[in-house]
């Protein structure tokens, strides 16, 4: 009897420790598009641990699931979260904070309506190596406004576009694509950006 | 006339002979392994049995032939390309920037005074080792295991690596593969650069290498393929049927294996 009261103590005590120590905790979700690649994924796990107070950091390699939790005090923002993601190399596609309070932050996702009966679709030639450039490909043509959808091929390096002509062009594009840090046939991406880019993804320049 | 006949067939069956000897033998598929629920990174062989460091689950396995998993050592911070010596694993831990040593079940770390950002590979040979310390973009290396030295620096010249993720020791040399420089550099036991093999091959990410007495096997992880050269450099073969982003490459009792990071399976080798 003395060992049941004792053992229900202990549990009693271990979930309040446990419920106290989540309550003081952010937890972050960011979907991150292009993890194929080990040794960049687990480089961007261990960039995020290097942040003093992080924990549970998760990181699925297949569906690109990336979480942890990070103390309420500090108010880590979405802007600062997306921002290192970036700046570790990698295309944040959403993110979701849910606060220790309860609050729910949300960010990616939304995109602007396009008329099907205008859409307009081009190929054009954009340099890249891998998974990690396809998202970053896709997300930098994707974020144009009038642009339906978008779609590199890795393997022939060829970028297809479905867009409202009467709202934007081929050109306009290809600027946004290569502000990413990728070439295209006819636009340049600046040497910096280029050379912020992971290693994997340091391409031919065009 | 006779005599012309008899020359002409001894110098045929000479030459016939000949065209036999030099006829190139090749590494042909024997069979394939599917370990179940695995994701390697790296492979090596401890008295006769086959690890793997499974990098997305933290932990080693050691399987047997048919792929099934007899024993996993747990816990540890994203094991990457291993090596064996007097009975202990040695496990170059990404997350930890430690190397772990696995001895009897017991667990120990290497002790290095240098800081490591990022073990990526190790290679052991006699009391020699090297390290492939990823993001310092340099070489440790150690002819008996306490002392140190380090060599190169992030850059694309001769004796510059882009983060470098495996590494191989033999008689004379130390050779890298350069993932992201795509090509493998070769260097004397002092850090001086000797030479550099693959970078006409178009390679990219050159994640593992492993070099037998006259062949150097490096993994082309993006395209999908082994490239197997000569010590010259020179391609003598491609593998890429079932190749699905490979990460290390063996030679264990005369049988090639090859590791697919994204599939999980493992293709053996012989040469005929």
């Amino acid at each position: 009897m003395n060992k049941t009261i004792i053992i229900t103590l202990v549990i009693g005590m271990m979930t309040m420790f446990s419920a106290t120590a989540q309550n003081t905790m952010d937890q972050f979700q960011v979907q991150v598009d292009g993890l194929g690649c080990p040794f960049c994924a687990y480089g961007l796990e261990k960039k995020f641990n290097e942040l003093k107070g992080i924990k549970q950091v998760k990181i699925d390699i297949e569906t690109g699931d990336f979480r942890f939790a990070y103390p309420a005090d500090k108010a880590l923002s979405m802007e600062a979260v997306l921002s290192q993601v970036e700046k570790a190399g990698y295309t944040p596609i959403t993110a979701k904070i849910t606060r220790a309070n309860g609050k729910v932050e949300t960010s990616g996702g939304a995109k602007t309506s396009v008329d099907g009966n205008q859409l307009t679709q081009q190929s054009v030639m954009v340099a890249g190596n891998c998974g990690m450039c396809e998202a970053r490909i896709n997300k930098a043509a994707s974020s144009v406004n009038g642009v339906n959808s978008a779609a590199w091929d890795k393997d022939s390096k060829m970028l297809t576009v479905s867009f409202d002509a009467s709202v934007t062009s081929l050109l306009e594009i290809e600027k946004a694509v290569s502000k990413s840090g990728h070439d295209t046939k006819n636009t340049k991406a600046n040497a910096g950006t280029y050379n912020d880019l992971p290693g994997c993804c340091k391409y031919e320049r065009l | 006339m006779k005599k012309l006949v008899l020359i002409f067939l001894t110098a045929l069956l000479v030459f016939s002979c000949k065209q036999q000897e030099e006829t190139p033998k090749e590494w042909v598929l024997k069979e394939v392994i599917e370990p179940a629920g695995v994701n390697p990174i790296g492979i090596a062989f401890l008295e006769n049995a086959m690890w793997l460091s499974d990098g997305d689950h933290n932990r080693l396995v050691q399987i047997d032939d048919a792929g099934t998993i007899v024993q996993a050592i747990d816990s540890l911070e994203r094991p990457m390309h291993i090596d064996v010596k007097d009975g202990a694993l040695y496990v170059p831990e990404y997350g930890t920037d430690q190397i772990r040593i696995i001895k009897n079940g017991e667990k120990s770390f290497l002790p290095i005074s240098d800081s490591l950002d990022a073990p990526a590979g190790i290679a052991i040979y006699k009391n020699e080792m090297a390290i492939a310390d990823f993001y310092n973009n340099r070489i440790l290396y150690s002819k008996d295991g306490t002392s140190w030295m380090s060599f190169g620096k992030e850059g694309q010249a001769e004796g510059e690596f882009y983060y470098p993720t495996d590494v191989h020791i033999t008689t004379d040399k130390i050779w890298v593969a350069d993932a992201y420089n795509n090509r493998i550099q070769v260097f004397d036991k002092a850090g001086a650069f000797l030479q550099e093999i693959g970078k006409d091959q178009k390679m990219n990410a050159a994640t593992g290498i492993f070099v037998s007495n006259d062949e150097v096997f490096i993994t082309d992880f993006e395209n999908d393929r082994i490239l197997i050269f000569d010590w010259e450099g020179n391609l003598k073969q491609e593998l890429s049927d079932g190749i699905e982003k490979p990460t290390d490459i063996t030679v264990h009792n005369e049988i090639l294996y090859t590791i697919n990071y994204r599939n999980g399976k493992i293709q053996t080798y012989k040469m005929q």
